[in-house]
């Protein structure tokens, strides 16, 4: 067992040779390979890192976005609310003014159908009243009642003193048209009235079975008639202005 | 019995006689320097590693590894020196399986080149890390009076080194000659194979060895009170 000095200055070298050997072929390939995937892979979870943040950002902002969206739907959902509430109530107030108005027109219209009705009623009671008064006057009439009526003229007749003298200027004679004849004493009475009235101006009587009950004076064109058609033709009159002067209709007994 | 192959001469140049040991250094070297080439070629980033690529990967890496943990501030080329003596040592070692084939770590003149290797490194990466008045510092540390033991300890480590590589290399292949001789079939082969794993301790021991070693003298020296008071007080007088 000994040294061999030349050997070992051989195997300095060789060892000097061998690790520059290995550091150019091995180590520094190895080493450079590893470092740069490294770097890569360094590189790599970098990006995947900032496409993380960048997709949290992503989704931050989605999610505010989201929101604020939410945030508008609600505002728009609570103003198209308020707007149908406020709609719904302005045509609820339209609806009840027209209902109201309706109401009015309605009330207005009954009132007026019901003033219609009554003043027709009245009419027609009055019409009817006026046909069962001429009908029960027409039964009812006879000698008696036209000798009532002539001695009834008798008494109207002083207020017409001037009428009949003027109409008896140009008249030749009186004629006194009665439905019936007269009998004899309201004859003689009721030519003494108008001789008081008209002296000289001769009366004859007449029959008309077309005239209505009463009695009937002619002296020229003057015509002077208190038959029931006359008393009916004034209650109609009589009721007539009533209605047409707004009152109750109603009707007295003694025609107002 | 043969017990070193210094003293086989393979071939001449130029008048000088080259032995096996310089021989069979040359073939490690040739072998580990064509794979480390064949597999490192066409080293690319873009590339993904195969098989060959990743198994020298996973070798440089652990290499690596232990060397910063031995020394965690340690630069490359501590890496480079380390793992080289780890690769060559470890190589020759299981190059001892083949036939005819004689480590050359079986020779002290070997063992003896990388100790001294070693003896040289460890002040030269001492001196670039520190200086060379921070590492001769080491010297007196703690006290000047250690000066004299710590040279020794620096040399006999070196000696240390190359013994142990050389006595366990060398005993492995002359106990495996014994037993052949004694039992030619069985103890050979059981010897052979714990020769393998008692190669690769040895690398690995070796390897870690020189790497502490050049760790201890890259450390930085911690700095003792009594220094710290010196220099405030030189800096206060600059002011």
């Amino acid at each position: 067992m000994s040294i061999d000095w030349v050997t070992v200055l051989a195997q300095i070298a060789n060892f000097l040779v061998l690790v520059w050997l290995l550091k150019r072929f091995l180590y520094k390939p190895i080493l450079k390979g590893i470092d740069s995937r490294e770097a890569e892979i360094a590189e790599r979870m970098g990006e995947a890192k900032r496409a993380k943040d960048k997709a949290a950002a992503a989704e931050a902002d989605f999610v505010a976005r989201q929101q604020k969206l939410q945030a508008d739907q609600d505002a728009l959902a609570e103003r198209v609310r308020e707007q149908a509430k406020q709609q719904r109530d302005a045509l609820l107030a339209e609806a009840h003014e027209k209902m109201e108005q309706e109401r009015q027109d309605t009330l207005a219209h009954l009132a007026r159908e019901r003033e219609r009705f009554t003043s027709e009623l009245y009419q027609a009671s009055a019409e009817t009243l006026y046909q069962l008064a001429g009908r029960a006057l027409h039964d009812l009439a006879d000698e008696r009642l036209e000798e009532h009526i002539a001695l009834h003229v008798i008494g109207k007749l002083a207020p017409l003193s001037d009428e009949l003298a003027s109409a008896a200027e140009h008249a030749e004679e009186a004629v006194a048209t009665t439905h019936d004849p007269l009998p004899e004493g309201a004859r003689q009475e009721v030519k003494a009235a108008l001789q008081a009235r008209v002296p000289g101006l001769p009366l004859r009587f007449a029959t008309d079975e077309s005239q209505s009950p009463g009695l009937v004076l002619r002296i020229g064109s003057l015509e002077l008639a208190w038959t029931v058609d006359s008393y009916t033709d004034e209650l109609v009159e009589l009721l007539k202005e009533r209605l047409a002067s707004g009152e109750s209709g109603r009707v007295n007994a003694h025609g107002g | 019995m043969q017990l070193t192959p210094d003293e086989t001469t393979v071939f001449t140049l130029w008048g000088l006689g080259i032995n096996e040991t310089v021989v069979n250094t040359w073939i490690v070297m040739a072998v580990l320097t064509i794979a480390s080439m064949l597999v490192t070629r066409k080293l690319r980033p873009d590339v993904p590693p195969n098989r060959w690529r990743t198994t020298l990967e996973v070798i440089v890496t652990g290499i690596q590894r232990q060397v910063e943990e031995v020394s965690p501030q340690s630069s490359r080329h501590v890496l480079y020196f380390s793992g080289t003596l780890f690769l060559f040592i470890a190589l020759s070692n299981l190059l001892l399986v083949v036939p005819g084939f004689t480590p050359p770590t079986s020779s002290l003149s070997t063992t003896a080149a990388l100790a001294l290797s070693v003896l040289v490194a460890v002040p030269l990466f001492g001196i670039s890390r520190q200086g060379i008045g921070g590492y001769l510092k080491t010297y007196i540390q703690p006290s000047i009076v250690m000066l004299p033991f710590n040279i020794i300890s620096e040399f006999s480590r070196g000696i240390s080194l190359a013994i142990r590589l050389y006595g366990n290399v060398m005993s492995g292949a002359v106990i495996a000659g014994i037993l052949l001789g004694l039992a030619p079939f069985f103890f050979p082969v059981v010897m052979d194979v714990l020769g393998l794993l008692t190669g690769l301790i040895q690398a690995y021991i070796f390897a870690i060895l020189a790497t502490v070693y050049i760790a201890s003298a890259t450390a930085t020296v911690k700095k003792s009170d009594h220094d710290l008071d010196s220099e405030r007080e030189h800096k206060e007088q600059d002011r």
